[in-house]
């Protein structure tokens, strides 16, 4: 106010008011002190636990094993598989609650639904009878080895990719689905592949995935993002805080089926060949689940349940994999 | 006497003052020197004696009156001030974090529960939001510094940002996307990491300007009183002198003077004693205890939140078990919350009732919770979510409400004895800085009559 001092003083009253006016709630003019205007930043609403600059080294291609090769089927009996099992009533399943379109919680009935839920189903089925008690186990994907080898499942169907890696710790059916890396942008991005992202470009992924690392393979000039559960991605894109997404396809078009806006794009470059992990040793109920998951094929119940969840999304017909067996 | 009276008054604080700067600064000139020989002078007879008396005791009760005065002023805009401006900022901010908390534990339940919530859910959340919203406004016109300043205008910004990522999560919900729960999870993450800590701040600045004007309100005007001592032994001294130097039992003014003198300094003493007797009751009754039962209320609003972020979140967020854990201890663990209002209210015939009903209302939910996280990671999720946030008689939803229920009657209570207490402080005070002026003034009248009448004895 000093500079309006030589003004006359109703003038000076005026200008004092409408300043104060302008303070608005801050009573800076009521109080002793002439408190400044406060400065905030630009409030912006992350996820717990986000990194900006995360360490990713790009991925190369495990070769040490044949990742694809399961236990044949043979002629073993749902009595041998269940013999596996710690409770012979029931089966206690490890999914995931929150992956649309493939396993998740409807939002207005709280049932689990998706197509992994459907496969799951279906192989319990085969082992125990229609009228099967399915313990559903909500794990992280972090979760998904752990939970098999701490004995907490006895099968985990919840987009888990075979590798090598993971053959050592636990056992894997036969692929039941072939998903791949793709990218999930805005329609009005100019994004149309992984080559189009550049350095003022950022790509989310979830933290604990591998797909950081297949980013890094295809385009090492982006700016990564990580997040804990990788649904933050999806809000992380409407809000405008990163330009893309990129994990499997499968994940993908459960996040584009939700805003008409997105789009995925691009080919796939990498190859996530989705198995059923089963507990180290419990090789009759993998051999049994592979036999289920032959006759789930067979029938026709993985194409219903294609073409119910994913055929549109994803924007392709598509058959079952061919099983590989080692044996 | 009517003639001779004034001059007297009126040299009297000349003749004293000029004294006292003498002794302190050497005489410049002739004049100042010969004027001070002359108070001397003065000073070895009787009438000059009675003078300087009167100048002493004029100083004295008029030191007295003024300070009791401004003391007891003083003490009256201070529990003006803890009942409006600091008093106001730290209930307003407590009301924000209370509001904050609730809005919160509403939301993320509402949100929970399948299809679209109840009207019951929906009214809670909105007045939890208009009670943050009036909380906040409040705050903004009681903030004295730039700290506060920058926490209300942070929490001003942020809670558009929140209300607009419930909404998003709500209509995502309705719309049936899976996406919505990520915006509500997001929304409580705002909430959690960045407005309740800033409400928490900002209650904890009001309550440290609440207790340093509340020490002030209780403080003993030992300037005044001291004052008024001396004022009171002087009059009785000059009264034993005079009656020696004239030979009269009684000198009516002084008599009068002195009797109005210890009507002054019991005056004084009762108010500024009563007043902060009043003022520590506000507090150990009222503030103490609204604090206590607002941090209650609080925990269990976070750890409710933190239940149905448990289940939102659908196994993906380990957080929100912890964060449930730490708030439930806040409550119940050995010497919490709960313990702390126990002690406080057992013995409290109003307050009892409802302690014990919150004490059995938590036990009852905690044990349910344990029994929601069973159900939850058995894959049971539609019971565990029907047991968290059902209408059920025996659901979560239930032992909760009865929680806040009673946390809410106790505060009811407290906040009355607070209100009953300040008025108290206040009433103590009123009329006291007017009656004690008046009392010094006619004690000032007392004196000077009587000391004059002495005076004028020597020159009839």
């Amino acid at each position: 106010m000093n500079q309006h001092r030589d003004h006359a003083p109703r003038r000076r009253t005026a200008r004092l008011a409408a300043a104060c006016a302008l303070a608005g709630l801050l009573a800076a003019c009521a109080g002793p002190a002439n408190i400044e205007p406060p400065q905030v930043d630009v409030p912006t609403p992350l996820p717990s636990g986000i990194d900006f600059d995360p360490e990713v080294a790009a991925s190369t291609p495990d070769t040490s094993c044949d990742p694809l090769a399961s236990y044949a089927p043979g002629t073993v009996t749902a009595e041998q598989a269940i013999a596996d099992l710690d409770d012979d009533g029931q089966i206690a399943i490890g999914v995931s609650q929150s992956t649309n379109l493939m396993s998740y919680r409807d939002p207005q009935t709280n049932r689990l639904e998706g197509f992994d839920i459907d496969i799951a189903r279906a192989v319990a089925e085969a082992l125990l009878g229609p009228d099967v008690t399915i313990q559903w186990v909500p794990m992280t994907s972090g979760d998904r080895v752990t939970f098999l080898q701490e004995d907490r499942v006895d099968l985990v169907v919840r987009t888990m990719s075979i590798n090598c890696e993971r053959w050592n710790d636990i056992e894997f059916s036969a692929e039941y689905f072939r998903a791949g890396q793709r990218l999930l942008v805005a329609k009005d991005s100019g994004i149309d592949e992984v080559a189009d992202l550049t350095a003022d470009h950022s790509v989310c992924t979830g933290a604990t995935s591998t797909s950081g690392g297949n980013i890094a393979a295809a385009n090492d000039q982006v700016q990564q993002v990580t997040v804990p559960d990788f649904n933050d991605c999806l809000l992380l894109l409407q809000q405008g805080t990163v330009d893309a997404i990129s994990t499997d396809d499968t994940i993908l078009a459960g996040m584009a089926v939700q805003d008409p806006t997105l789009h995925i794009v691009g080919d796939t470059f990498s190859v996530e060949s989705y198995g059923i992990g089963v507990q180290q040793g419990n090789t009759d109920l993998a051999r049994f689940v592979n036999g289920a998951l032959e006759d789930l094929i067979a029938d026709g119940t993985w194409k219903t349940s294609y073409d119910e969840w994913l055929k549109v999304p994803l924007g392709t017909d598509a058959n079952a994999p061919t099983a590989v067996y080692r044996d | 006497m009517s003639v001779q009276s004034p001059p007297a008054l009126n040299q009297a604080p000349p003749q004293a003052s000029p004294a006292s700067r003498e002794s302190a600064q050497p005489p410049a000139g002739g004049a100042p020197g010969r004027r001070f020989d002359r108070a001397l002078a003065a000073l070895r007879h009787t009438p000059g004696q009675l003078r300087g008396l009167l100048a002493v005791l004029v100083a004295l009760l008029l030191g007295a009156g003024i300070t009791g005065m401004t003391s007891i002023l003083a003490k009256s805009a201070v529990i003006e001030e803890t009942t409006s401006q600091s008093g106001r900022l730290s209930v307003a901010a407590l009301q924000l974090y209370q509001a904050l908390s609730q809005a919160d534990a509403t939301a993320a339940s509402s949100y929970l529960t399948a299809g679209t919530p109840s009207d019951e859910m929906n009214q809670t959340y909105r007045e939890a939001m208009r009670d943050a919203t009036v909380a906040l406004t409040t705050a903004a016109g009681e903030v004295k510094t730039a700290e506060d300043a920058q926490l209300v205008a942070e929490l001003n910004t942020r809670l558009p940002v929140y209300t607009g990522l419930v909404e998003s999560a709500r209509t995502f919900n309705r719309l049936g996307q899976p996406v919505g729960a990520t915006y509500q999870e997001q929304a409580s993450t705002l909430m959690r990491e960045e407005m309740l800590p800033a409400a928490h701040e900002l209650q904890d600045n009001a309550l440290g300007q609440l207790s340093e004007s509340r020490s002030g309100a209780e403080a003993f005007p030992w300037v005044a009183a001291a004052l008024a001592a001396a004022a009171l032994v002087t009059l009785l001294w000059a009264q034993v002198w005079l009656s020696r130097k004239t030979n009269r039992v009684f000198n009516l003014g002084l008599v009068g003077a002195t009797i109005l003198l210890v009507g002054f300094a019991g005056w004084l003493a009762m108010a500024s004693l009563t007043s902060a007797n009043h003022t520590n009751r506000s507090h150990e009754d009222g503030a103490k205890p609204l604090a206590l039962l607002a941090q209650a209320e609080i925990s269990a609003q976070q750890a409710r939140a933190e239940e149905s972020l448990l289940l939102i979140a659908r196994g993906e967020d380990a957080g929100a078990a912890e964060r449930y854990a730490t708030h439930m201890e806040e409550l119940v663990a050995s010497g919490g919350l709960l313990d702390q209002l126990n002690a406080a209210f057992a013995d409290d015939p109003d307050l009892a009732d409802a302690v014990d009903t919150a004490r059995q209302a938590t036990e009852t939910w905690s044990a349910g919770h344990s029994e929601v996280v069973k159900l939850a990671t058995e894959g049971r999720y539609t019971d565990a979510v029907e047991l968290a946030v059902g209408e059920e008689e025996g659901s979560l939803s239930t032992s909760f409400n009865a929680l806040n229920a009673s946390l809410t009657e106790a505060t009811d209570v407290s906040a009355e004895r607070f209100t009953e207490a300040t008025a108290d402080a206040r009433r103590a005070l009123s009329g006291a800085a007017a009656g004690l002026a008046a009392l010094a003034l006619l004690a000032l009248i007392g004196t000077a009559v009587g000391i004059q009448m002495r005076v004028a004895e020597y020159y009839a």
